[in-house]
């Protein structure tokens, strides 16, 4: 008996032991270990998928024709990338595009030329292969009269096309051996010519890039990149306490973001292009066809004091419904101001002297969820009672594309051009249920003549005053009430240097290349 | 003995067959599109359209149904919607994480509750008693996702001694066991509130019978009555008790695999349903509903090993 608990009390220290005795392998390359929101990769294929946590790695693996400086998402300050140089014609119809020379895709995938890119640019305007698609309708043909030139013709003159062959979405450079033989796995392998190069995917755990040490503009100085999925952000944060990730997606609230700059070794970095919240109101259904009970709406809304509760650092007050940064955003429209007197009186205007009860549905996820309870407060004082249904996150996007809501709460960041916002939020194609739907929720028409003009207009004043009209006539139609900008929230530990200030980014995360450093 | 497994393995077809059914229906009745989750907000009406065609949401639903149930009986899955990837290699992936974990939990369940369960029934009503009730309460109503967060609060951030993220290289025993130890004391913290509790209640009646008196009476020494004579007839209750909560023991592996990252069946199961990805749904609880028809046989039977007077018909 004696014998039989000494060997157990043996066999259990054994465990005890030996799970004390590991200690992680050293290794003398340098890791950057990352912590992401979200269970999972969707697709790592740049022109198909738009999920935050698959973008961050996009700018990291592939480059476009031109780029934003890393850090900057200002459409005049785009450089050159995998071009050297470009031209377009007087009647801004053709472009020509100059490709550097000796670009190496990686895993061996060759010498990226003219065929690369005619292949990514048609497959990025293409339905089947493409959600950036639409974006490209304007596209006559993408052809390489040489190895080393790319000539685009257009139907119309686009004055922002640089913006579409730019490191964002479609204008991603795939290798086009890799997606004819990778085929369908082109999506969990992707190969592109970037800093950093695909390595291995790891289902629901971690995707993980080693350096590109033929980079372009020079091997990186982090050799391998390990990107986890954790979805939880109390764990998340604790792993990043303990060392065990070097950079985090934080949570955007200013008490998080309070707490975690007080720590030793931390810094935080707030990241724009914000996403613009907006509450969409459908102009086609119950009493908010009424215009006077969407202006009461309007009044109720106090954008200061959602700004004060969100947090001063994390959320900035919107003035139009194309989000600050973007070209083409103007504070000169008829935003309506904070009135509770005005938008009663509007509501009796209405025959609702008593108020009125809307039933709205709502996502749990707390950046959306949280200010909808906050408006919902702000509502009830204006006698505008909200009757919030919560569903989860995938039932709330299925479910607003049903117009089963009245009121849409909606936070989004675009490509920074004044056009993406109002095609997709604004003009009658892009109105839920229809075959072209997109994300128009309050069924908004004033404004389809100025959007659809703009987007062909060369004259860049003229295109700007185009826009500032659009914004005007949504206002003016009161399809939505546009109320913050949400902005992004990355910790990291001071050891890790971006090499440049990271102010913008396009892609949700901060962008890492040759520059950056881990010490 | 063969007859009487062949004819409880028989008897899980139909179990399995109405687990499948549910969760085929309910899973479909909330709202969702597992084509939105792969292609973000920004797709179009069309691209999603086309997109679901491609998974073969488009079909009737009676058509999915019958095509999943045909291909499950055949051992075929099917693939999961959002990776591609086949179900059971998914589940194969994980499965070794989720057993090494249950069994750790379960493991320190009875080398901890069953001693302290006897000691609680053999000292009733005294200081030890109430002292052991209490955190055996505690154990039982203390949410498993909190005491993960107290565990990773004071073992890893303070002491340093486990990661946070719990998700080792399998091949490396260090690793696999060092990542294992905080995980395993969350789940085994209910484990042993669980199994401290039936064991004293187990133990108070067999105590109170004549055998055990008599044993006493005939001057046994006190240990060997209470292990040799008490423990072992108070084994069955035990023993169907920890069967029955290993179904509570994978409830709250879900939230412990979350808290600390660690890959496994339930974290599985709960990704599955918030993107929507039916067929890995389907696919993975069935295996659990497989896991638990085979848990609750294997108790079964161990009740001939405790009892050789049980008889298996």
């Amino acid at each position: 008996m004696s014998k039989r608990i000494g060997l157990v009390s043996v066999f259990l220290a054994a465990i005890a032991v030996s799970s004390l005795l590991f200690v992680s392998p050293s290794f003398a390359e340098v890791v950057l270990k990352i912590g992401t929101l979200s269970n999972d990769a969707n697709q790592l294929d740049p022109h198909v998928s738009t999920k935050s946590q698959d973008k961050i790695l996009f700018p990291w693996v592939f480059n476009g024709l031109v780029r934003f400086a890393p850090g900057s998402a200002d459409l005049s300050k785009i450089e050159a990338d995998l071009a050297e140089s470009w031209k377009s014609s007087a009647d801004g119809l053709t472009w020509t595009f100059r490709l550097r020379k000796g670009v190496q895709f990686h895993s061996g995938y060759g010498e990226l030329t003219a065929d690369d890119v005619v292949f990514s640019l048609n497959r990025a305007s293409k339905k089947e292969t493409s959600t950036a698609y639409k974006g490209y309708a304007d596209f006559a043909s993408v052809s390489a009269p040489d190895k080393y030139t790319v000539k685009i013709v257009l139907t119309k003159p686009i004055p922002s096309l640089l913006g579409m062959v730019t490191n964002y979405h479609g204008g991603y450079i795939v290798s086009k051996k890799a997606v004819e033989k990778l085929g369908d796995n082109f999506k969990t392998n992707p190969i592109g010519t970037g800093p950093f190069a695909f390595s291995e995917y790891q289902s629901k755990r971690q995707v993980t890039l080693v350096a590109n040490k033929d980079y372009f503009r020079g091997a990186p100085k982090i050799d391998k990149i390990i990107y986890r999925y954790l979805p939880d952000e109390a764990s998340r944060e604790l792993a990043f306490k303990n060392g065990e990730l070097d950079l985090i997606y934080g949570t955007r609230e200013q008490r998080w973001v309070e707490r975690i700059r007080k720590d030793k070794g931390v810094k935080v970095d707030i990241i724009g292009l914000g996403e613009l919240r907006t509450l969409h109101m459908n102009i086609t259904k119950g009493p908010l066809k009424d215009i006077r009970v969407r202006q009461a709406i309007s009044h109720a809304v106090n954008r200061d004091e959602m700004v004060a509760f969100v947090g001063q650092d994390v959320a900035q007050r919107s003035i139009s419904v194309v989000p600050l940064g973007y070209l083409g955003n103007t504070s000169d429209v008829p935003l309506y101001k904070h009135d509770l007197a005005k938008a009663k009186a509007l509501l009796k205007e209405a025959g609702y002297p008593d108020g009125v009860t809307l039933k709205v549905i709502i996502t749990k996820v707390a950046s959306l969820r949280v200010p909808m309870e906050i408006l919902q407060a702000q509502l009830r004082k204006a006698g505008i009672i909200l009757d919030l249904e919560v569903v989860e996150h995938s039932a709330f996007h299925k479910l607003i594309r049903q117009d089963a809501s009245p009121l849409v709460l909606y936070g989004a960041a675009r490509f920074p051009v004044a056009d993406s916002y109002l095609t997709q939020f604004y003009l009658s194609d892009s109105t839920v249920g229809t075959p072209t739907a997109i994300t128009n929720f309050s069924h908004c028409d004033a404004a389809d003549a100025e959007i659809t003009a703009a987007r062909s207009e060369a004259d860049q004043t003229k295109q700007l005053a185009l826009w500032k009209t659009a914004q005007q006539k949504v206002l003016t139609q009161t399809c939505s009430v546009p109320i913050f900008e949400q902005l992004i929230v990355w910790a990291r530990t001071t050891k890790l240097d971006y090499g440049f200030e990271m102010k913008n980014s396009l892609s949700n995360g901060p962008i890492l290349n040759e520059m950056t450093t881990l010490k | 003995m063969l007859k009487y497994v062949l004819k409880r393995l028989a008897m899980a077809i139909p179990i399995l067959i109405a687990v499948l059914t549910l969760v085929f229906v309910i899973i479909r009745i909330v709202p969702g599109d597992p084509a939105m989750v792969v292609l973000g907000d920004q797709a179009s009406a069309e691209a999603l359209a086309a997109l679901r065609t491609k998974m073969g949401l488009d079909v009737p639903l009676i058509q999915q149904y019958f095509t999943f149930l045909f291909g499950a009986f055949r051992g075929d899955l099917g693939a999961s919607l959002l990776s591609g990837r086949p179900v059971l290699s998914e589940v194969m992936t994980v499965l070794p994480y989720t057993i090494d974990l249950t069994i750790a939990g379960v493991v320190i369940g009875i080398v901890f509750g069953v001693p302290l369960g006897v000691l609680t029934a053999v000292y009733r009503n005294s200081v030890t008693d109430y002292i052991i009730r209490v955190f055996s309460l505690f154990g039982l109503s203390f949410p498993a996702f909190y005491s993960a967060i107290l565990l990773i609060l004071i073992f890893s951030i303070q002491f340093n001694l486990f990661p946070v993220i719990s998700d080792p290289d399998l091949s490396n025993y260090g690793e696999r066991m060092n990542h294992l130890v905080l995980p395993a004391v969350n789940l085994g913290l209910i484990m042993v509130a669980y199994i401290t509790r039936s064991t004293r209640s187990s133990m108070l009646e067999v105590l109170r019978e004549d055998y055990v008196r008599t044993a006493k009476a005939k001057g046994v020494p006190r240990f060997v009555v209470i292990t040799r004579h008490a423990l072992k007839n108070a084994l069955i209750p035990i023993v169907t008790v920890i069967g029955l909560y290993l179904g509570v023991l994978i409830g709250n592996s879900v939230l412990t695999e979350i808290v600390f990252n660690r890959p496994g069946l339930g974290k599985l199961i709960l990704d599955a349903l918030s993107e929507r990805d039916y067929t890995l749904l389907q696919g993975v609880m069935v295996i659990y509903a497989f896991i638990i028809v085979i848990v609750n046989l294997i108790t079964d039977l161990t009740y001939g090993f405790v009892d050789p007077r049980v008889k298996h018909q």
